[in-house]
């Protein structure tokens, strides 16, 4: 009897658990699915006049990515925004890389306060510090420029870069640039020739993180460059939206903003993970 | 006289340990400082110009006054940011809560060992590879009026889904619909991060702890609350002082889809863009700055009286 009470239990728990999982992979699945059926909408299944929107097009149809292909707008847009990313990822791994080998490898005088400083530049309000900031720039000529947006997306990715580098420069064993020193290299050769070649997968991961950072990134790129001529995606699809176009139009731009930023994160994913819960350790 | 001496010889001998300390280290400090000196450039720059920002008035004929405390007057009196502070209260204090709970139900449904977990777990971090202002577009055309997929579904027009409503909801042009849809928004995207983060807690209780309280006699519930729920407050308090801190200063989603009900985050960039005025935008900047710290504060007291509380040993 009591055996019979325990199995019926453990069965309806087994129950509630997969049906807990397949509306959670509904909720999640949903909103993706929905951007890429609009993005292959034709006219008809989106402008319905009031009929039913189909779940799946009438026609699916590639014309929207043609003519975001052939337009000048969503090109220089699309450079644009690849040439903030990489430049932000030169800065960000140039400034952040020794910076992360000196805080693993050296007792550096006030590294918990460095820390401090590292984890509230992290979760200072963006919404607050893009005003001093771009006041600053318009003083410096530095709005509506690649640079100056670089510039601010190097704010937001040194303390990423700081802590995934970190981690992967703590795995590598001390031996082996004391060796180098042995031979009589100096510290710089070291850490140039020797240290940087072995962290490079590591480090691969820190620049795509921060290439996604910059990719995606909102409020600094809309403050600093609403005025200008040049704009990223994400302020190109801002600027679109106001101007209330088709939704199959917003969806493949969508698409095209996502697209990298989806096949990114799964190459990336073990040391996203550290850095989407970094400033989580205590 | 002679404390005085062994106090100075102390002095020297850290001051020694310092340069010693330093010349040790020079080459890491050396490779350190570009970075820092960058980060406390942009940290200066900002606190000093928030601070002269807000503290400057300039009147309509652009005549400006320092230092004063208009601004801040002016806000108190402004019916448009009391309304974005009630708001910005109202959707950290709903929303925090709802992250977590999103958060434990995924850690919830993954913890158990089963075919594809690997797979799910992929899935269910997802929604952190869609950028923010994507996913708040497309809950933008889902939640269109009169016709978007929602309203769609809620009128019953898909056979398979009930009828609820009878006339579409207007989405955006209620304070509660349109923050709900920003708030659903921000909590499926940040989902991920929370679910990560509780996970992390929960494979740090080892199994050993439990078979230990079946032994005395534990059932599922009390298992529950004198393991996993103590064992997870570390867990459940970074989720929350983390999570709470982003929804205060939430911009996005409200930008996008609750236009007209602007929150703290959207009302600086309204003060900046439409009423012109960087002062204003500065000084509500530094409000929002004030309660970020004032409530986090708070709330990490709060914590550690919690786990004080439920830890007993």
């Amino acid at each position: 009897m009591s055996k019979t009470h325990k199995t019926l239990k453990k069965d309806s728990n087994k129950w509630i658990w997969l049906i807990g999982m397949v509306i959670m992979i509904i909720i999640i699945l949903c909103p993706i699915y929905m951007m890429f059926k609009y993005s292959i909408s034709d006219r008809t299944s989106v402008v319905t006049g009031g009929a039913v929107i189909p779940l799946w097009p009438y026609q699916p149809t590639t014309e929207q990515f043609n003519g975001l292909l052939e337009n000048k707008g969503f090109i220089n847009a699309f450079f644009t925004s690849l040439e903030v990313a990489l430049l932000t990822v030169c800065i960000s791994l140039v400034l952040g890389a020794p910076a992360a080998f000196s805080l693993a490898r050296y007792k550096i005088p006030g590294k918990a306060l460095i820390m401090i400083l590292l984890i509230s530049v992290r979760l200072f309000p963006d919404v607050v510090s893009v005003i001093p900031v771009t006041e600053t720039f318009i003083k410096l000529k530095l709005t509506n420029s690649v640079l100056g947006v670089s510039l601010a997306h190097t704010l937001l990715g040194i303390p990423y870069v700081i802590y995934i580098a970190m981690g992967v420069f703590e795995t590598i064993p001390k031996d082996l640039e004391e060796q180098a020193q042995i031979l009589g290299a100096s510290k710089l050769y070291a850490f140039l020739k020797i240290i940087i070649p072995i962290a490079l997968p590591g480090l691969a991961a820190a620049a795509i993180y921060v290439f996604l950072l910059s990719w995606n990134e909102f409020i600094f790129s809309y403050f600093l460059l609403l005025f200008g001529e040049s704009t990223t995606l994400p302020v190109l699809l801002k600027k679109i939206l106001s101007w209330s176009p088709q939704h199959n139009t917003l969806a493949a731009i969508s698409v095209m903003l996502s697209v990298p930023v989806i096949i990114f994160t799964f190459i990336v994913q073990k040391y996203m993970q550290a850095g989407a819960t970094a400033g989580a350790v205590k | 006289m002679e404390k005085d001496n062994i106090v100075l010889i102390e002095k020297e001998g850290l001051i020694n340990n310092l340069i010693v300390n330093i010349r040790k280290n020079s080459f890491g400090i050396l490779i350190l400082t570009p970075a820092l000196l960058y980060l406390l450039a942009f940290l200066v720059i900002i606190l000093y110009q928030i601070i002269i920002l807000s503290l400057t008035y300039v009147a309509p004929n652009l005549s400006e006054t320092f230092p004063t405390v208009k601004n801040f007057l002016d806000l108190a009196n402004s019916k448009e940011f009391i309304g974005a502070f009630k708001r910005t209260i109202v959707f950290t204090l709903v929303g925090t809560p709802l992250e977590l709970i999103a958060g434990m139900i995924a850690a919830g449904l993954i913890f158990r060992e089963f075919r594809g977990r690997g797979i799910i777990r992929s899935l269910f971090t997802l929604p952190l590879a869609i950028p923010g202002i994507v996913t708040a577009i497309i809950l933008f055309i889902l939640f269109d009026y009169p016709f978007g997929h929602i309203n769609d579904l809620l009128l019953g027009r898909h056979t398979f889904f009930p009828k609820i409503i009878s006339t579409p909801i207007p989405w955006r042009s209620s304070a509660v619909f349109s923050l709900g849809v920003a708030m659903f928004g921000k909590v499926w995207r940040d989902m991920p991060i929370s679910m990560l983060i509780i996970l992390s807690g929960l494979q740090s209780i080892t199994k050993d702890q439990y078979e230990a309280a079946k032994t005395m006699g534990a059932g599922a519930l009390q298992q529950f609350k004198y393991i996993t729920l103590p064992l997870l407050i570390p867990a459940i308090s970074t989720v929350l002082v983390l999570r709470s801190i982003e929804m205060w200063k939430e911009f996005i989603f409200p930008f996008i889809l609750a236009g007209s009900y602007p929150l703290l985050g959207t009302l600086i960039d309204r003060a900046y863009h439409e009423w012109n005025s960087a002062t204003e935008a500065a000084t509500i900047g530094l409000i929002l700055l004030f309660c970020i710290i004032i409530f986090t504060t708070f709330l990490f007291y709060i914590l550690s009286w919690l786990r004080r509380q439920l830890v007993k040993i």
